[in-house]
């Protein structure tokens, strides 16, 4: 929906609500004298507190509530919250445990990126309103990316018990291993996708990165170690620093803003972007196989001032997580599944943090707990609430380059723009300060 | 015949029940090619106005917009459909509305006084508004909603579970992890339909399905609890999360610690 309401000297320009994204958000541009005055990323989803409800909250049941603010990014949020709480109570897991979290950490980034690429960003460069109407044309692809994004859930429901809001994964491990015939078939699965992955980069790669929205931009994302991924202890910014992950507060510096239910970020006085392009450029040189080729064949279109090709980035991470979720599955079957019950553990005062990459960028759990083992107080800081000011600085420029530009094309751009953030609203929309 | 016309629509939540349509990945194309569909904030871009047939509606009401889309979307449906246990019980953000006030909360989070934004108490929306059916769950199990919905198609009510988890656990024979391992399982109060998902993996079940209609055993089980060495705010915690506003006036006093 789009209005725009004109008054002598002065012209607000409104998407009220934006479309194909997760939750619910708009952008609003006040013009006087035709220079802008105002841009901002509304963010009206409302408030669910969930620092809040967790409080007195036993840390066995925490997991269970905090994977539930948001369905897309459920298995970022449980790993997120059960890493936070081991690091709290010094809580070791096995190998088995840990590459089990890997695979579902790429089946997360699978299933979403499938979604997003596929259902949400691709129709407006193919230029429909949704993925059913582009399958009237694109049959074919629609058909095949719906392949992907399963084979992404099954993943979920091998390792956490269901597509979303899985139980599964624990603190200490998981209540029931995986049969070695599930992990057979995500492997078959995984093989049989592996094009469709190839396909959203040759797609993405073939549509030309609009220029208007360019400007300075600075990348935050997780060190994932040595190999390419999701999971890591430190976070690395383009300004070539690295700073542990409890230095977050730092990193973040949240304040509130009246129009948004997502508190704001910066980093050094400036905003700055979490997400694929930022993993993407600040890791690249540990991509293998096709998705390092496939990267070094489209480095030209992966730009970091030009947060639009988030979109090719989520695309050459899908091509990283099929190899690399059927790698370790390979690994695990040739070790041999183990039966592990989930690790012991006494529970005292304590505070514990953990970053984990999202789908859409750092997400950072942090939980103080009493010493009987239940949550005195916590802050929990999602990607898209990091992204927001970012995404107003892009508006801003948007509005500048494409002054006097028909509305109607400042509108589509600014869509084009907010969506290739891939914003998660519902997940944005309970940062706490305690 | 033309199609009925079917809007998919989401209030304040996680998404998790329209993202449950989205994952019925191999019935979508067919099950989609079945309806016009007038709205889908999350999949579409297209919005047609007028009457709708079939409304979904996930999410609680938890702003003063929540409140005037939903009206709007009352007015203009045939059918409304609660889907998942925000917009039926609602879920976590409701769960501690015998216990703070929003005000404590906005101080809590964010640090504002009331009216800094619109939010309001969070309520399902069957607060505000009659629904014809609800499909429970947190989120909804994508073969009831598809199963919901065709039956609604051919003019029929979607599935209803009038009998608790348990009664699935049993049928499955998974040993009851209450009796075995002295785990805190809400299955005697809540609604069946998961196929006792939580037991089958070792694990008690945390009632995402809300609770059963007419479930007058939740003094049974609080006391159950009490006497496997739970304490009061560790089951009051338990329960509240995806029973509604749930008082402690079904305790008759029992005994804390």
């Amino acid at each position: 929906m789009i209005s725009s309401e004109v008054e002598t000297m002065s012209k607000n320009i409104t998407i009220d609500e934006l479309t194909r994204v997760e939750g619910h958000g708009g952008i609003e541009i006040s013009l006087k004298d035709g220079k802008i005055e105002d841009v901002k990323f509304n963010v009206f989803e409302g408030p669910r507190f969930f620092e809040h409800a967790i409080k007195s909250v036993y840390y066995e049941k925490i997991p269970d509530i905090t994977r539930r603010i948001c369905a897309i990014c459920t298995a970022s949020h449980s790993l997120a919250s059960i890493g936070a709480i081991e690091h709290a109570f010094d809580v070791k897991v096995t190998p088995q445990t840990q590459a089990l979290r890997d695979i579902l950490i790429h089946g997360e980034m699978i299933e979403s990126h499938a979604l997003h690429v596929f259902m949400l960003a691709l129709p407006d460069f193919l230029g429909f309103p949704d993925a059913i109407h582009m399958a009237s044309k694109h049959l074919d692809a629609v058909k095949a990316a719906l392949e992907l994004k399963k084979t992404g859930n099954m993943i979920h429901t091998a390792m956490s018990g269901r597509d979303v809001h899985g139980m599964n994964d624990r603190v200490g491990g998981f209540s029931k291993i995986p049969t070695e015939k599930q992990l057979i078939e995500i492997k078959e699965s995984l093989e049989a996708v592996k094009p469709t992955t190839e396909l959203a980069v040759k797609l993405l790669a073939g549509f030309d990165l609009p220029a208007y929205n360019i400007s300075e931009n600075t990348l935050m994302a997780i060190d994932p170690g040595e190999q390419f991924g999701f999971l890591g202890d430190s976070i690395l910014v383009s300004d070539q620093t690295v700073h542990p992950e409890t230095d977050y507060e730092k990193l973040t510096n949240e304040k509130v803003v009246r129009h948004s239910y997502a508190k704001h970020s910066t980093y050094k006085g400036k905003p700055f972007m979490v997400g694929s392009l930022a993993r993407v450029q600040l890791s690249n040189k540990k991509l293998e196989g096709t998705a390092a080729s496939l990267y070094k064949e489209h480095k030209d279109k992966l730009q970091q001032r030009n947060t639009i090709s988030n979109n090719l980035a989520q695309a050459i991470e899908l091509v990283h997580s099929v190899d690399r979720a059927r790698d370790v599955i390979e690994q695990l079957l040739a070790d041999g599944l183990k039966q592990e019950a989930l690790t012991e553990f006494e529970v005292y005062a304590s505070r514990g943090i953990n970053a984990v990459e999202a789908p859409r960028g750092l997400l950072y759990h942090d939980y103080t707990f009493n010493d009987d083992g239940t949550i005195m107080k916590s802050n929990i800081i999602t990607p898209t609430a990091q992204n927001a000011a970012n995404i107003e600085k892009d508006a801003r420029i948007i509005a500048e380059n494409l002054s006097g530009k028909p509305e109607a094309e400042l509108v589509k751009a600014l869509e084009i723009m907010a969506r290739a953030y891939d914003p998660c609203i519902s997940c944005s929309v309970h940062l706490v300060h305690l | 015949m033309s199609k009925p016309k079917l809007g998919i629509f989401s209030l304040t939540g996680c998404g998790g029940d329209q993202l449950q349509i989205l994952n019925m990945e191999d019935q979508l194309l067919d099950l989609v090619s079945r309806f016009d569909i007038v709205d889908f904030q999350e999949g579409s871009s297209r919005k047609v106005d007028g009457d709708i047939d079939i409304a979904f509606v996930e999410g609680t009401v938890s702003t003063e917009h929540d409140l005037k889309k939903l009206k709007e979307i009352r007015a203009r449906s045939n059918v409304l459909i609660a889907l998942g246990n925000c917009a039926i019980e609602g879920c976590i953000q409701s769960m501690r509305n015998g216990e703070t006030t929003l005000s404590e909360r906005l101080k809590d989070v964010y640090g504002v006084e009331e009216g800094f934004f619109d939010a309001k108490l969070s309520k399902p929306i069957t607060e505000y508004v009659d629904v014809e059916f609800s499909i429970p769950g947190c989120p909804v199990e994508k073969e009831e909603t598809l199963r919901g919905i065709t039956s609604l198609l051919h003019g029929d009510s979607p599935p209803y579970y009038s009998y608790p988890v348990c009664v699935e656990c049993k049928l499955n024979e998974y040993p009851c992890v209450i009796v075995e391992e002295g785990k805190p399982c809400l299955g005697p109060l809540i609604r069946a339909g998961c196929n006792a998902r939580c037991p089958s993996l070792g694990l008690d079940c945390i009632g995402c399905r809300g609770p059963v209609e007419g479930a007058e055993n939740f003094a049974a089980e609080y006391q159950m609890l009490l006497d496997k060495g739970y304490t009061k705010q560790d089951i009051m915690n338990r329960l509240r999360v995806f029973c509604g506003e749930l008082g402690d006036d079904f305790l008759g006093g029992g005994d804390d610690e």
